[in-house]
């Protein structure tokens, strides 16, 4: 590919730049190791853009603010009282201020035209080679990704949540709205944020040179739990973003008769699929005749959605990307893996040897004790009776160890 | 004088429709005597003297910056360790929202207020406001609001929706407490505080100063005050109908930014920056008219390039106009708004670099004297530096993308905010209290006041920085060990020395307040303030300490930029030299001299704060019974008639024993 070679070269910019942003870091407390949402750490074309902008308005915001002080701090010395004659009556010198005027404005000329120049290249979306749409609302993220010729071809849609997955180095360009309120869609390492507005649809451009993980986070308040919207982009090769758009595509495994899941299908059935869609789930009823089940969150929730599940163990994180679903070992694993190995360890989803049972069982038990949502009955009566968020279902242990049986199997 | 005196001879309304009707306005109306006690607290109720009005906004806003202050630390308590647990996540969504609101519209707004209302007459040289009961009016208006605003604590919550209120999260659906209510009725009360001293303020500096004080000679501070009063002017408008369409949204139904209706959410972002970005500047203008009063004062020169000062704020006030976008940079408004907004922004900062330019070119060469005032105002312009310049770094819009809602701007404005008008107000407190209390405040615990306020901020906001650009976002309840990396820049280290900071500067804000107890208690040693105490420079010192109800026995005439020092010193322009002609008292003697006989001064009045505290009652009546919005109604009404059939002075059986001689009293009764 010809981005490739054009790649290079950035790199070894940036490698320049790292160390002159690294010394304007250290005045301005800037750039650190690992933060996963430090803003200095570009990992893509798009937040290098911004950052190949930044450092030298940091740089240099740094040197006025240097030289400023030391003059405060040399004239605090120098001209203080020491007993000298009343000073000279000067009223000021105009060509010095002209001079203080014209200086500045020539230094935001520098800063104003590349800055111009960068927010048109940032909304260019002529170059886009794959396209998903990311909807807010109250506190998770639904990523869809419909047919196209883009991303490497994809069939059919694919609903999903908890964590963007996107080709490494490809051009993808999400398409953002929300059902609720304004949320604002921010991985610091791929990109600057971008609010996603109701009624409206934004466009912002992701990009990741490697395959790995990326935190990011909601930016926009959005209400009670707007510390717990959190999402994570996970870029894979091509190839591996191939096989994870093959397996979310997959037919629907109902699970072995008489185990546990199969219990856990029944429960889910009764208990969870009025709201949360798994594609391919059927019912049959007593004369035989099957129906699909098909999930109706419009009526419960505020939002009008929530989480489709179909694929909830290829995922690594739930509710709102908050809790992992995976154990901090096998998290682990998974985030600190090289780029070449990451597409296979990602690929290998959650086993119950690494299940997060903890987190999860509490979820299930009582969502609204452990994430703050107004999802209670006296709640929901502001809202004509719909939730925001999960509720309270009132299961008991064995349903939810079914549950947890089931949803393990949603491969 | 644009006070309005008894006219001696009836006017005459509605001249040509058959018999003329006749109206003597000094006729008594009421049932009531006009409350015209000198002492006690009805001197101080219905008092319409502005320097009572300015020294009981004073008093009222310091307590809300206490409130403000409480409601901050609650914050970084919360914030001090991951995963906070002492507030819960809809307490904490109301804590910050508080904490701005009370500190931009009941703190800085109204602490600029004071000091306006106190010292825009005294600087001018004249006797009060142009509408002194509009004045009296304004204040109760402010505590009323203030009041209703804070009552939402203990009527089902307050305002959780972060002070920018962003449509439709703030909607009765996804805010379904009457905080968002209470604070925005209670902000359009408080509105009406600003819109009337904005009007009262530009009338008096236009129509009222002394003789020979060309617009060019008037002092710096109130030169700002003036293009405060046009941002008011044209600012408060638009925030009043924006509260009015999030009013008819929350409890009428209306559909002003529903998207199902066709409507835009964002329509709420362009009203409220429109009238929130020429806010930033009427918060920050009064800091900078403070500080280059303080700094001329104690480099013992004048302003660097007074004509720049003034122009340059003429200009931030103008440009300030154009930039309200840029706080919008994510909120997908396309690339040419954007690209525009984003140059724009640039451009107001070259005013404002002019400005520390000036400032740091009057300390040049001075001979400086390191009051506390002087202290804060020197602190002023290193901290505002560095929030100016964080400033630039956003006004680059990708990079705005990557540091807007996070702690970087939250360190942004602080440093602006906190480091521009607060400084810049406390500087005011130190230099002006001798003229205000007739006392000079604690030199030495004020230098424990300003190091510790200075250190407390720079750990608390300084980190912040660090903070934002390792991706934490504001007003999130709490933050995680999973996203807060680990090293030098890790979040936990830096959120528990911002916490630690928020600590130190509370400390150093109780000196303050400790050393106002330790000048004015009972017991207390400090002397008067000498009559000069800082070899000030304007005119408000051509007067006692603290002044006459009067202001000055007569109004000076004004010859030059810096009056008082022209009358004390002389300057030999061609050497240089500056020499001492005249003290303070003799100046003071001398004006005392020649005396007016007859000062004419408005009488106190009930009618202001009837009017005003009828506002609420309509306030909770759109919250919780309709009934209440007619009987606060009624009082606006009965209140309105009462000041209109009201004379302006009051009649001689007002006063009891009966005032002999005219309400017009001599000299000697009044000072």
């Amino acid at each position: 590919m010809s981005r490739r070679d054009t790649r290079l070269p950035a790199r070894r910019r940036r490698t320049l730049g790292a160390v002159v942003a690294g010394a304007a870091a250290l005045v301005l407390g800037g750039c650190a190791q690992d933060a996963p949402q430090d803003t200095w750490q570009p990992a893509g074309d798009n937040a290098q853009k911004i950052h190949d902008l930044q450092w030298p308005v940091f740089l240099v915001a740094g040197v006025i603010g240097v030289i400023v002080l030391a003059v405060v701090a040399f004239a605090v010395v120098r001209f203080r009282d020491r007993g000298q004659p009343m000073p000279e009556q000067s009223h000021g010198k105009p060509a010095l201020e002209i001079a203080l005027t014209i200086l500045p404005a020539l230094i935001l000329v520098g800063v104003g035209i590349p800055t111009v120049s960068t927010v048109f290249d940032l909304a260019e979306e002529a170059d886009t080679e794959c396209i998903i749409n990311v909807t807010g609302q109250q506190w998770w993220w639904e990523y869809d990704y419909p047919v196209q010729d883009g991303c490497g071809g994809i069939s059919a849609p694919i609903v999903t949540s908890g964590q963007l997955v996107i080709p490494a180095d490809t051009n993808v360009l999400l398409r953002l709205t929300s059902r609720d309120v304004i949320h604002s869609f921010w991985i610091p390492k791929l990109n600057g944020k971008k609010d996603t507005v109701p009624g409206r649809v934004h466009t912002l451009r992701m990009q990741a040179d490697e395959p790995g993980i990326y935190a990011g986070q909601c930016t926009e308040f959005c209400g009670l739990s707007h510390a717990n919207m959190k999402m994570e982009a996970v870029a894979l090769f091509p190839a591996d973003f191939q096989t994870w758009v093959a397996n979310q595509l997959e037919d629907y495994q109902a699970p072995a008769e008489g185990s546990l899941a199969a219990e856990g299908e029944a429960t889910f059935t009764a208990n969870c699929a009025y709201c949360h869609q798994v594609n391919g789930l059927t019912t049959t009823a007593p004369d035989g005749s099957v129906t699909p089940v098909l999930a109706n969150p419009d009526e419960f929730v505020v939002s009008g959605a929530a989480p489709n599940l179909t694929n909830l163990m290829t995922r690594n994180t739930f509710a709102g990307a908050t809790w992992d679903l995976l154990t901090e070992e096998c998290r682990d694993r998974v985030w600190n893996a090289p780029p070449e190995e990451f597409g296979e360890r990602y690929l290998a989803g959650v086993s119950a040897d690494c299940l997060n049972e903890v987190d999860l069982r509490e979820w299930i038990r009582n969502a609204p004790a452990k994430k703050p949502m107004y999802a209670t009955a006296d709640q929901a009566a502001n809202s004509g009776g719909k939730f925001r968020g999960m509720p309270a279902l009132g299961l008991n242990e064995s349903q939810i160890d079914q549950i947890i049986a089931y949803l393990l199997e949603r491969h | 004088m644009a006070i309005i005196e008894r006219p001696s001879t009836p006017a005459v309304v509605g001249a040509g429709a058959g018999a003329p009707a006749v109206v003597t306005p000094s006729q008594a109306y009421g049932v009531l005597r006009r409350p015209v006690a000198a002492t006690g607290w009805r001197s101080w109720v219905f008092t319409v003297d502005h320097k009572k009005l300015g020294i009981m906004y004073g008093v009222v806003s310091l307590f809300f910056f206490l409130v403000g202050g409480f409601e901050a630390l609650l914050i970084r308590l919360q914030l001090a360790g991951p995963e906070g647990t002492v507030l819960s996540a809809g307490l904490y969504n109301e804590m910050f929202t508080m904490h701005a609101t009370t500190m931009v519209f009941l703190f800085v707004m109204p602490m600029a207020a004071a000091f306006a209302n106190y010292l825009v007459p005294l600087q001018i040289g004249a006797r009060d406001v142009a509408f002194p009961r509009i004045n009296a009016f304004g204040f109760w208006c402010f505590l009323a609001g203030a009041i209703f605003i804070n009552t939402s604590w203990f009527l089902g919550g307050a305002a959780d929706g972060g002070w920018f209120m962003y449509q439709p999260n703030a909607n009765a659906l996804f805010s379904p407490s009457h905080g968002i209510d209470f604070w925005g009725l209670g902000l359009q009360i408080t509105g009406i505080a600003s819109l009337t001293g904005a009007v009262n303020l530009i009338v008096t500096i236009l129509n009222m100063r002394a003789p020979g004080m060309s617009l060019m000679k008037m002092p710096i501070f109130t030169w700002m005050i003036l293009v405060i009063q046009f941002l008011l002017l044209f600012a408060m408008p638009v925030i009043t109908v924006a509260l009015f369409l999030l009013m008819f949204q929350r409890e009428f139904g209306a559909t002003f930014f529903d998207v199902s209706a066709g409507a835009d959410p964002l329509l709420w972002q362009h009203l409220f920056w429109i009238f929130g970005h020429p806010e930033v500047y009427i918060i920050v203008l009064p800091g900078f008219g403070i500080v280059s009063e303080v700094l001329p004062v104690f480099a013992r020169k004048p302003l660097f390039g007074y004509r720049f000062v003034v122009f340059s704020g003429a200009a931030i006030g103008f440009v300030g106009w154009g930039v309200w976008a840029h706080h919008m940079f994510a909120s997908g408004l396309g690339p040419v708004s954007v690209a525009v907004f984003s140059v724009a922004t640039m451009l107001i900062a070259i005013p404002t670099g002019v400005k520390i330019v000036n400032w740091t070119m009057t300390l040049w060469g001075g001979k400086i004297w390191f009051s506390t005032a002087m202290l804060f105002a020197i602190g002023l312009i290193v901290e505002f530096t560095i929030g100016g310049l964080s400033g630039v770094t956003h006004a680059v819009a990708p990079s705005d993308t990557q540091q807007t809602d996070t702690y970087y701007i939250v360190a942004h404005f602080h440093y602006t905010i906190f480091g521009g008008a607060v400084l810049g107000l406390f500087a005011g407190f130190y230099y002006w209290w001798p003229k205000i209390f007739g006392k000079r405040l604690s030199e030495s615990l004020g230098k424990w006041n300003f190091w510790l306020m200075i250190i407390g901020m720079n750990l608390t906001f300084g980190p912040m920085h660090i903070i934002g650009l390792q991706g934490q976002p504001r007003r999130m309840m709490n933050w995680t060990e999973a996203r807060a990396g680990e090293g030098f820049f890790n979040l936990g280290f830096w959120n528990r020395v911002a916490s630690v900071g928020s600590l130190i500067l509370a400390v150093g804000v109780a000196f303050f307040i400790v050393n106002i107890w330790v000048t004015h208690r009972p017991s207390s040693k400090t002397p008067k303030s000498e009559l000069d105490p800082w070899d000030a420079r304007s005119l408000e010192w051509i007067t006692q300490n603290p002044p006459k109800e009067h202001n000055f026995d007569s109004i000076p005439t004004v010859h030059a930029l810096d009056e008082f020092f022209h009358r004390k010193y002389e300057v030999d322009h061609d050497t240089g030299e500056v020499t001492k002609v005249a003290s303070a008292e003799e100046i003071l003697a001398a004006e005392e001299a020649k005396a007016d006989h007859h000062i004419h001064l408005p009488s106190p009045s009930y009618w202001p704060i009837i009017l005003a505290f009828s506002l609420p009652v309509m306030g909770y009546g759109v919250i919780f019974n309709r009934f209440l919005i007619v009987a606060g109604a009624l009082g606006v009404l009965l209140a309105m008639f009462g000041w209109a059939l009201e004379p302006s002075v009051a009649d001689d059986s007002d006063y009891d024993p009966p005032a002999e001689g005219g309400s017009n009293k001599e000299l000697a009764t009044i000072g």
